[in-house]
């Protein structure tokens, strides 16, 4: 014969040891059940056992005060909540470094091939008004190198704080 | 966790912060808390057996509670609610696959030099505490909800997430795993 495992009386059984009444304040027709029934004869020892456990253990243990645990939890949340406001600042700087160089480079690279077109200009301009071809295109050599070097100092102006920027952030 | 150092302008915004935040005010906490602590602490404690982890959960615990955005019926859901979080967190933490003795239970051991109804209580509550951990986590969760607790088995049923109908034959394997525990004396 299968055991039953559960009985519809045992959380009236539960209910009366928790409550202090076991067995002695609490109806005897529970009590006589709870003799003959198997499932609440092994729910009352359970029952009986933790609870012991439990009213003891309320004496022994101690627990931080009410204030203290309001507290940590205020400062928690205060700190949480800085971060959860700070995450899209984070995410607008990094969308705006990427724009900024992205603008830049396109620049570059719209600008790039007008450079030698701009430096033959700027050499006829020259010749107008210099005596020497040589002493022209020696100020036209120098130019184009300067435009260059000025560029890369740029980028460089500019990767350099992202660059610092993403690694050196938290997120 | 992280030491803090706050100024006293920093801690009174933390508390308009959380009167914000929190679903609860400071006073209702404080009542709140002193009903429920030492049973969740009690709780925490059997079912992680260890005190430190307990009294960070119990925190971990609090906090969850107060950040929840839960439209409580009464009390009654409250506390269910506040034992449900810290059901969760002691699962979450089970990866250990045997509980420590506690210090506690290892003090008892001393305490059964004392005579009479000291020492047999003593004797009968380590053999529980080493009957409880030779179970899984969560048959201790069942067991002290429904036998320590009083929660109904629809209380249990939702708290833990499972069926009603599963609920009573897991609560029943539980049970009898630990009376079998009880009668070989806490031994495995």
């Amino acid at each position: 014969m299968s055991r039953a495992i559960e009985c519809p009386r045992e959380q009236e059984v539960v209910n009366a040891i928790l409550a202090g009444a076991w067995p002695h304040r609490c109806d005897d027709a529970l009590v006589s059940h709870a003799a003959s029934c198997e499932v609440c004869k092994e729910v009352a020892s359970v029952s009986l056992l933790l609870r012991e456990d439990v009213d003891q253990s309320r004496i022994e243990v101690h627990v931080p005060a009410a204030g203290q645990v309001w507290w940590r939890a205020a400062v928690r949340a205060r700190l949480e909540s800085t971060q959860a406001a700070a995450r899209p600042m984070t995410w607008m700087h990094a969308i705006t470094g990427a724009i900024v160089l992205g603008v830049f480079l396109s620049g570059l690279t719209a600008v790039w091939p007008l450079l030698p077109a701009g430096v033959g200009t700027v050499r006829d301009a020259a010749n107008r008004f210099l005596p020497s071809a040589e002493v022209t295109s020696a100020i036209a050599g120098g130019l184009a190198q300067s435009v260059v070097v000025g560029l890369v100092a740029g980028a460089v102006l500019i990767i350099t704080p992202l660059a610092l920027y993403v690694v050196l952030s938290d997120d | 966790m992280r030491d803090l150092t706050l100024t006293d302008m920093e801690r009174l915004g933390a508390f308009d912060e959380a009167e914000r935040t929190f679903q609860m005010t400071e006073e209702a906490f404080r009542t709140f808390y002193e009903l429920t602590a030492r049973p969740v602490r009690v709780y925490l404690a059997r079912m992680t057996g260890d005190d430190r982890l307990a009294d960070d959960l119990l925190q971990e615990t609090y906090y969850r509670f107060l950040r929840a955005s839960v439209a409580f019926d009464g009390d009654d859901h409250r506390r269910n609610y506040l034992f449900r979080i810290a059901t969760n967190l002691v699962h979450d933490h089970r990866r250990k696959p045997f509980m420590e003795v506690p210090p506690a239970a290892a003090e008892e051991v001393a305490d059964t030099r004392q005579h009479g109804d000291l020492a047999e209580r003593s004797v009968r509550r380590m053999d529980l505490h080493n009957a409880l951990k030779q179970l899984k986590p969560r048959e201790r969760s069942l067991l002290w909800l429904a036998y320590a607790q009083g929660w109904s088995h629809e209380e249990i049923a939702a708290a833990i997430g499972v069926k009603t109908a599963s609920l009573k034959a897991m609560l029943h394997r539980a049970r009898q795993r630990l009376v079998h525990r009880l009668g070989s004396g806490g031994r495995s």
